[in-house]
């Protein structure tokens, strides 16, 4: 019978024998070989013999395995193969084993790990979850639901305040700008502010606005409070409740 | 509004295949990429099948209102914006369908970035990891999310940025035209101002080069040809480990009014 020597760059971590049984390995500690790493699948393969034949066989993992260097989702083991997931490698020693020959191609899958794949629905919904479980900050939480809004506190525009429902904001002259500035010689876009992953931002169009009294150099990130100010109109932005 | 694009595609310095497509439809202000994913040439199928139906489907769209819509797009959405959802949705079936009927195109897939412009505002539908960005007054600013596993744990708050970056997956994706039989679509609309620039682009430029490497070089190359040739060179001297296409669109406000009149009297006189 042959045995799996589970590598972790040169130094070996654990040595199990094939038996009757599939040997399975993933991150769930259940597996006959635990690997704990987010990079590997909690079911991600296992390794059993097919009458005399030693296989590989990937549980569609989301990573791969890989038999030497190539992809596989079943292979035919030899003695001296390597088993990749993730930075582990899994020495397959056969030995004393009959010798397999190698007249059966392997598979290849058909990813290849830098093209790009598609996540399953089920991958996903797994993705998620972890997600889920390992503790979100995020804009999906109620904390982050407060509206952006500009709440006019002196000068000429079309409204009196605006709440921010768009990527971007333009305040300007323009028709098409969300914060119409009124009266003669007003640039069509003053300024900007965009949305980010991470917050509003400030930005200057043919006008350099202020945050608090100083001019800005680039877009700058909008704090709750801040006090803009461009082309003489006052703006509050806010995050409204 | 005066709009002058150009669009350019690239093999990258690795590949032996160019999965892309693109398409710049002048006379409708209509500008589609798509990326392609899948064995063989399966990839380039999927996307030259994602462009086409979208340029064929709002082509007719284009003349005939009575065209029926597909899915089911929001109400408050402007009639361009329903029309290029449903186009996508189209595109997602065509190449889901196709897939299906032939078992060596099972997996083949495709992003799709398309941005319609029209009566002052851009209509804009995505799928995958394709982007489109628009640099305004010297910002450069992405509008659209990548449905990838990466963006979405940076949003989530999993992974930081540079993270994303180094990672081994960001080829994974969470969305594409063809992996089943429905598909999400974000759709957009932004306002055009006069000197805005407008990029689509596939992951082939943005993992390759950086954003604010990619306004500089809008803001610095005056017409769209010269800018497509100089983001594609920059991609390929960082390594070119994909394709890489661009299409860049400059709006340009009509000069209008009295005054630009009297400029446009005393340039004639010159």
């Amino acid at each position: 019978m042959a045995k799996l020597s589970l590598m972790f760059e040169s130094k070996l971590v654990k040595e199990v024998p094939i038996g009757n049984r599939p040997v399975s390995i993933g991150r769930s500690p259940d597996n006959d070989i635990p690997i704990d790493n987010l990079a590997i699948s909690n079911y991600h393969a296992r390794v059993y013999y097919e009458g005399s034949r030693l296989v590989v066989e990937d549980l569609d993992s989301l990573n791969g395995t890989f038999v030497n260097d190539l992809r596989v989702e079943r292979a035919t083991l030899h003695d001296g193969d390597s088993i990749w997931i993730g930075k582990h490698h899994i020495k397959v020693d056969a030995t004393a084993d009959a010798a397999i020959p190698w007249d059966t191609g392997r598979k290849a899958a058909a990813p290849k790990i830098n093209e790009t794949m598609v996540l399953d629905t089920k991958a996903r919904r797994d993705m998620l979850s972890q997600a889920a479980a390992m503790g979100e900050r995020s804009q999906f939480s109620p904390g982050r639901l407060k509206m952006p809004t500009l709440v006019v506190l002196s000068g000429k525009v079309n409204q009196k305040e605006y709440v921010l429902t768009n990527k971007l904001t333009v305040i300007g002259k323009s028709p098409m700008a969300t914060v119409r500035l009124r009266g003669w010689f007003k640039p069509p876009m003053a300024a900007q502010i965009n949305q980010r992953d991470d917050g509003y931002y400030l930005g200057t169009g043919d006008n350099v606005p202020t945050i608090n009294g100083t001019p800005i150099t680039g877009p700058t990130r909008l704090n709750d409070g801040d006090l803009i100010e461009v082309c003489g109109v006052r703006l509050n932005f806010i995050f409204r409740e | 509004m005066q709009i002058a694009s150009d669009g350019l595609t690239d093999v990258g310095r690795v590949r032996s295949n160019n999965e892309d497509s693109f398409r710049i439809l002048e006379s409708l202000h209509l500008f589609v990429i798509s990326d392609g994913m899948g064995g063989e040439a399966h990839g380039e199928i999927a996307s030259s099948m994602a462009v086409e139906t979208i340029v064929d489907y709002c082509s007719e769209a284009k003349d005939d209102s009575g065209i029926t819509l597909a899915g089911a797009p929001g109400d408050h959405w402007a009639e361009k914006t329903k029309r290029l959802q449903s186009a996508v949705y189209l595109a997602n079936s065509k190449i889901y369908q196709s897939a299906q009927k032939n078992p060596e195109q099972r997996g083949m897939g495709a992003t799709l970035t398309a941005a319609w412009f029209d009566n002052g505002r851009l209509s804009i539908a995505h799928v995958g990891d394709s982007r489109a960005y628009l640099l305004r007054g010297g910002t450069v600013q992405q509008l659209t999310n990548d449905h990838s596993l990466v963006a979405e744990q940076v949003r989530r708050g999993i992974i930081t940025p540079q993270e994303a970056e180094a990672s081994e997956m960001q080829s994974v994706l969470l969305r594409a035209l063809g992996a089943h039989s429905q598909v999400e679509v974000d759709v957009d609309e932004v306002a055009i101002f006069s000197r805005d620039v407008l990029l689509l682009c596939s992951d082939g430029l943005t993992r390759m080069v950086t954003e604010p490497e990619i306004a500089g070089s809008l803001q610095a190359e005056t017409d769209p040809a010269s800018a497509t040739r100089k983001l594609i060179e920059l991609a390929n001297e960082r390594g070119g480990i994909d394709n890489v296409t661009v299409i860049v669109a400059h709006f340009q406000e009509e000069p209008r009014g009295w005054l630009s009149w009297l400029r446009r009297g005393s340039a004639n006189k010159e």
